[in-house]
């Protein structure tokens, strides 16, 4: 892993916010943070895995690299050009570099194309192939995925769940990305048919040198697949790292908890659990500080005011805990006083406040 | 029994057939919805145990629907019981029919459609008393009529549904729902009464803030919350047996870890026998004390939790468990799959269903559908890998 690759993918900082309320001249006053200050660099026929609880920005994260959003800011470079400021016109040569595949293989293929013209759509819009060789090219890509190229003139309600999801995929690799957003592909199929799928994509992306963003929430899956993890958190990323170094060391207290709750198969093994207290915040109207400050087992004062950094911890392994942050942890005490304030600084705010509503 | 006319492979019925069938199932669906109606005497319906000690025992159930396809076998033969005070994990891919085993259960298949034609629910009522020889009198679910399921449905029997986010009623509170039940079956409970023992249920689950939650609408709660009213609402009788189908699916990893928690304790507490529907292997694991596997509507192997995990002998369940990548395993490996798919429950032949997937298949596997072989006391497996040993140590 020593040689250096091709980087096919940076993100610096992104940001995704939607408007919620608006203010008297319509513009927006207050915003959801669905992702925010998100960076990450991914290698050429590398696999990234994003995880977190469902309303933590993942499938946001995913769309708004395709361009699916238009960003508020930071910036996503593709093999070496931006393409964060790019027009729809100008996206269209990368469209066809980047693909997606959906959760849900049920609703998210057209019951009234055959599977042929669902797949070939975009190659003929793009012109991948000269017009005669289409369906010849499209079987081929059939072939790959594992399905039948009779299949060619049916239509997707008489495929099963791993069928269609296998379909999705050949509809993705048609116009020959190399880049493949993967939003939860599995998640919506069985077991035994979760591990064919799974196996395709590995084997896929070895023959054809793909990468992936992994989004999903089933962990076991990701560490199977991917080859670094990003872990979110209410649009924060809380910590990124190789898979190994995840698995082997969680750092933030919250992978940590997330980590410990997959139910592992085996009735012997006795996990040591670290439960979560209540629920996700609503992204809306996130805490204050540290977003995760609310459920954490080992909140400290600092936390509760002020946002933590995003540092290297060791090599490539990222986090955001104050836990981890030397400056902080050395001198604890004077955040303490210095929280012990703003907490006094507030009450004597509300004291006047009150004060003034006596007086009217 | 279905009509054989179809044609092997093909999944196209001509107009006639498709008459044929039609005609068919309302005759069928006409008899079975009759049969609920008619007034029964207490005698019918009331059989003896065969284990004291057993919640519940299913014999040889069968429950089928008639659609226009033809009959879909959704649960063919199914039998196993629930032990008093034990939690009972069954394990399934979809459409293999654990739900539809729980519904049966409740009575709640879909009707007139769904239907059971067949086999023994036997519910072990404190209430009833013994026969004149010592055994024990239980209710026959499948043999009630619609009117008297009610005295148990609800009240010694409850659920807990998949999607807490559609089982609740969006435009009534979660005390009026939760009230109706407790209502239902104590009639002489004042309003004041029940208003307490509801409050008291929310705070058994766990919510903290037991009175705001009462007042408050469905859509106000997080997905955990409403499943911990869920589960209120299904400890507000007093059940003897609790059925939870798919509790924590729709649930994230640590919401889930959560209920799971909460589940296990309650049982403990209240003392009653879970029956816990789920395709998550790890959830079995850390749960059940019993495992029951279904494929394809029949039940393939049962035992202890110790004996499914460690001494997996069907080749589905080994499959199952090969197929679940660990947060252990070497990710260098390709992953085992099961190849194929679950068979169309529809015109199922007489052979072991799992045949077509199965790598270990043997030319014994084309004939009759393998007997569930007992391999020690707890331990049953149906294949006929096992059908010598299983023989020779029987007997």
């Amino acid at each position: 892993m020593d040689e250096k690759k091709e980087i096919i993918l940076q993100v610096n900082d992104l940001k995704k916010y939607f408007p919620l309320d608006k203010n008297l001249f319509g513009k927006p006053a207050r915003y959801l943070k669905a992702v925010d200050n998100i960076s990450f660099t991914l290698e050429k026929g590398t696999t990234i895995g994003i995880v977190g609880e469902s309303g933590c920005g993942k499938t946001t994260l995913g769309r708004t690299i395709l361009k699916l959003y238009n960003s508020d800011g930071g910036s996503i470079f593709f093999a070496g050009q931006d393409i964060t400021r790019l027009s729809k016109h100008q996206m269209r040569k990368y469209r066809t570099k980047m693909q997606l595949i959906f959760q849900d293989p049920y609703s998210s293929l057209p019951p009234r194309m055959t599977v042929g013209n669902i797949i070939s759509e975009a190659v003929r819009v793009h012109k991948i192939v000269p017009k005669k060789e289409v369906a010849k090219y499209v079987q081929n890509i059939m072939k790959k995925c594992g399905l039948p190229p009779q299949y060619y003139d049916r239509y997707p309600h008489e495929f099963s769940g791993g069928q269609r999801q296998r379909i999705c995929i050949a509809r993705a690799l048609a116009v020959k990305p190399e880049l493949i957003i993967c939003d939860e592909p599995v998640s919506a199929l069985d077991v035994s048919i979760q591990a064919q799928i799974i196996n395709l994509l590995k084997e896929l992306q070895k023959s054809m040198g793909l990468t992936y963003v992994f989004i999903s929430h089933d962990l076991s899956v990701v560490k199977y697949i991917t080859d670094q993890i990003m872990v979110m958190y209410l649009g924060n990323a809380m910590e990124l790292g190789e898979t190994d170094d995840i698995f082997d060391n969680p750092l933030h207290p919250y992978t940590q908890a997330l980590f410990s709750a997959v139910p592992v198969p085996d009735p012997d093994v006795k996990m040591h659990r670290v439960i979560l207290n209540g629920d996700i915040p609503s992204p809306a109207n996130p805490p204050k500080g540290c977003k995760f400050h609310t459920r954490c087992a080992n909140c400290m004062k600092v936390c509760r005011y002020m946002e933590p950094k995003y540092i290297e911890v060791t090599k490539k392994h990222f986090v955001a805990c104050h836990l981890y942050n030397q400056e902080i942890m050395n001198d604890l005490a004077f955040y303490d006083a210095e929280y012990d304030q703003i907490l006094l600084q507030e009450q004597q705010m509300k004291e006047q406040k009150e004060k003034k509503n006596e007086k009217k | 029994m279905a009509k054989e006319n179809t044609k092997k492979n093909s999944n196209y019925i001509s107009i006639k057939e498709s008459r044929k069938i039609l005609k068919y199932n309302i005759q069928q669906m006409k008899y079975y919805e009759k049969l609920k109606q008619q007034k029964r005497d207490e005698s019918e319906y009331i059989t003896r145990m065969k284990d004291p000690n057993n919640i519940i025992e299913i014999e040889n159930l069968k429950t089928c629907f008639f659609t226009d396809n033809g009959t879909v076998m959704s649960v063919n033969g199914v039998s196993f019981s629930i032990p008093k005070n034990k939690i009972v994990g069954v394990v399934g891919e979809s459409g293999c029919g654990k739900s539809v085993t729980s519904l049966s259960i409740m009575q709640l298949v879909q009707a007139p459609q769904g239907q059971i034609i067949g086999g023994e629910i036997r519910f072990n009522d404190e209430k009833l008393g013994y026969f004149e020889d010592g055994s024990k009198k239980a209710y026959d679910i499948t043999k009630m009529p619609t009117k008297e399921i009610h005295k148990i449905r609800g009240e010694d029997i409850t659920m807990i549904f998949q999607e807490p986010m559609t089982s609740l009623n969006p435009v009534f509170t979660i005390g009026n729902q939760l009230d109706e039940v407790s209502f239902i079956h104590n009639k002489d409970m004042s309003k004041e009464e029940v208003k307490k023992h509801s409050i008291e249920m929310l705070t058994k689950v766990g919510i903290s803030m037991p009175e705001h939650v009462y007042e408050s609408y469905p859509h106000e709660l997080s997905g955990g919350m409403r499943q911990r009213v869920m589960i209120a609402m299904a400890l507000a009788g007093s059940p003897k047996l609790i059925i939870a189908d798919e509790p924590t699916t729709a649930l994230d990893v640590t919401i889930q870890a959560q209920i799971l928690e909460l589940l296990k304790d309650l049982q403990k507490q209240v003392g009653c026998s879970i029956m816990l529907i789920t395709h998550d292997l790890g959830v079995i694991a850390e749960m059940a004390d019993e495992v029951v596997v279904m494929y394809a509507g029949r039940v393939i192997e049962k035992g202890t939790v110790q004996e499914i995990f460690h001494n997996p002998l069907h080749p589905y369940t080994i499959g199952l468990q090969k197929s679940k990548p660990l947060i252990t395993s070497n990710s260098n490996e390709p992953l085992y799959s099961i190849p194929g798919q679950v068979p169309s429950l529809i015109n199922l032949p007489d052979h072991c269903y799992f045949k077509n997937r199965c790598i270990k298949c043997t030319e014994k596997c084309s004939g009759k559908y393998p007997k569930l072989v007992q391999v020690t006391d707890t331990h049953y497996v149906s294949c006929y890998l096992y059908e010598k040993k299983g023989g020779k140590l029987s007997g």
